[in-house]
């Protein structure tokens, strides 16, 4: 595990507390998204379509403090939008800091390189960098040819600043896994702390509703790509999450686990669902119908979500709330999952026929000069 | 969620190998009738839904240009409310479904054509074209 012993010690107090105090439903994370807008224009992205006035709008410094005051959480993740385009992203994020809240700054890393100087390193600052694949896939995923080169280029400086530094993956359908477990050593090799991934999910506000995998598929996906692990891969997430995208554990959601709050208020009933919002986080707690949502409640919405923002604090829960939880999370650290039948499906794995394939390729002209000069 | 929605049981989620997803319905430049209480409430849910501006007429007569994003139904239109944003306005504002006469989803669908295939089409075209540092770019503000 990649996660800071103090980090961990926070969480698992954090955890204690409220299970001692018999709070039944309490946050982990706040989703706080400070704006909507984004220098990346991603298809298929269901947080960035508003109308212009809408993605000109933007909490408060103020407004962020009391949200993450009023819900009283020890972690803020900060996506959007891109957060780095907010103006004053650099107090909020210092004033988090102050609040003594482990921050995960969700950044495209477009801009990152410039704004790093306004940064303090701090073991409560993380820059999570979006990064979905290797430079093919990541530039067709954000649509953008070159976006890969100026997002790594930002992560080793960061690193080298001493920043703490994630990258957070999402795989959607038809997602190599060959390629992921390549992508991984690339990664690592970043120097980055650690891993973050998620499997997609087709909430409905996405504009594009068809490139989503079902349960069953994720969970063989996970399960070749985290089975038979390599020894330097660390991933900053819970191990019995990981262990629950592979197939081995069955969770309901936990969608008050990372309430989301943004422009509109607290948004129902989760950071991925928007079924209205609430103007404070103890209206939200009250008057969300928990019960209608997550896989246990049927509803076709939840049907296919198996996403970190759900799922990860009922893990965290589990790993933390019980001795037997935590020598499960303490295994799960240590283990390699050594799985020769996920080792046989990465050894089968046909990727899709070219004809789908959709690939960014270099021009035939460079491919003529890189052949020239190997012979040279 | 509604009571007619189709649920799922447990066993059918967990066999999924494709997600469903929802469908998006063409919703631009759309003028519900708004004959009965139902109607109404049908066309707002779908004014929570939509991503882009809405043009709401009271019985007023007021035009009222908004950004719905969301809503709260009771037993009664009366007891029934949008919430929304305005171009012109900084703070959010709320409006009883009762004083609504007319709607029509005049903004443009700003989740309209952001499908992946779309990317993909794009993409192609512009790389035969011989194009380079091919990006889909945000809007202009």
């Amino acid at each position: 595990m990649a996660i800071p012993i103090s980090q961990m010690w926070t969480v698992s107090s954090y955890v204690l507390k409220n299970r001692l105090a018999g709070k039944k439903r309490y946050p982990l994370v706040l989703m706080l998204e400070p704006l909507f807008r984004c220098s990346l224009a991603c298809a298929g992205c269901g947080k960035v379509q508003y109308p212009p006035h809408i993605l000109k709008k933007q909490l408060t410094p103020a407004e962020c403090f009391a949200a993450v005051e009023e819900c009283g959480v020890p972690m803020v993740a900060i996506p959007g939008g891109e957060p780095l385009l907010h103006p004053q992203i650099v107090e909020i994020v210092n004033g988090l800091i102050a609040r003594r809240k482990y921050v995960y700054l969700c950044t495209n890393a477009l801009d990152l390189k410039r704004r790093l100087p306004e940064f303090t390193p701090s073991k409560y600052l993380t820059f999570s960098v979006h990064l979905d694949g290797q430079r093919e896939h990541h530039d067709m995923s954000v649509c953008r040819e070159g976006g890969y080169d100026i997002t790594v280029e930002a992560i080793k400086e960061a690193v080298r600043l001493g920043f703490r530094v994630t990258t957070n993956a999402t795989f959607f359908d038809g997602t190599d896994p060959n390629g992921v477990r390549a992508f991984f050593d690339e990664v690592m090799d970043m120097g980055v702390e650690g891993i973050v991934l998620s499997p997609g999910y087709s909430y409905d506000k996405a504009p594009d509703q068809t490139h989503f995998m079902g349960r069953a598929r994720v969970r063989r996906l996970f399960r070749s790509i985290l089975s038979n692990r390599k020894p330097t891969w660390k991933f900053n997430m819970s191990p019995l999450f990981l262990e629950f995208l592979m197939g081995d554990r069955n969770y309901e959601c936990t969608p008050w686990g990372s309430p989301a709050y943004n422009i509109f208020g607290w948004q129902k009933p989760c950071y991925l669902l928007a079924d209205g919002y609430a103007d404070s986080f103890k209206e939200l707690m009250e008057t969300t119908k928990w019960e209608e949502y997550g896989v246990a409640s049927g509803n076709p919405k939840c049907a296919n979500c198996m996403v970190s923002c759900g799922y990860e604090p009922t893990a965290v829960t589990d790993g933390f709330g019980s001795l037997a939880g935590f020598a499960a999370m303490v295994k799960a650290t240590f283990s390699s999952y050594k799985d020769p039948h996920a080792a046989k499906l990465l050894r089968e794995y046909k990727p899709a026929p070219p004809a789908s394939l959709v690939q960014i390729a270099e021009p035939v002209a460079e491919i003529a000069e890189t052949l020239e000069e190997t012979r040279a | 969620m509604t009571a007619e929605v189709h649920k799922y049981t447990l066993e059918q989620v967990e066999a999924l190998e494709v997600a469903p997803g929802t469908e998006h319905e063409n919703l631009e430049g759309w003028v519900p009738e708004l004959a009965g209480d139902n109607a109404l409430r049908e066309a707002l849910e779908k004014a929570f839904d939509y991503r882009g501006d809405i043009t709401i007429t009271l019985k007023s007569g007021e035009r009222i240009e908004a950004y719905v994003f969301n809503r709260q139904t009771g037993a009664t239109l009366a007891e029934s409310w949008v919430q929304y944003f305005t171009p012109a306005a900084p703070e959010k504002r709320k409006l009883s479904y009762s004083e609504i006469a007319r709607l029509e989803f005049s903004g443009k669908d700003r989740a309209a054509g952001k499908h992946w295939e779309d990317w993909v089409k794009n993409y192609n075209e512009k790389k035969a074209a011989g194009e380079k540092n091919i990006a889909l770019v945000p809007e202009e503000l």
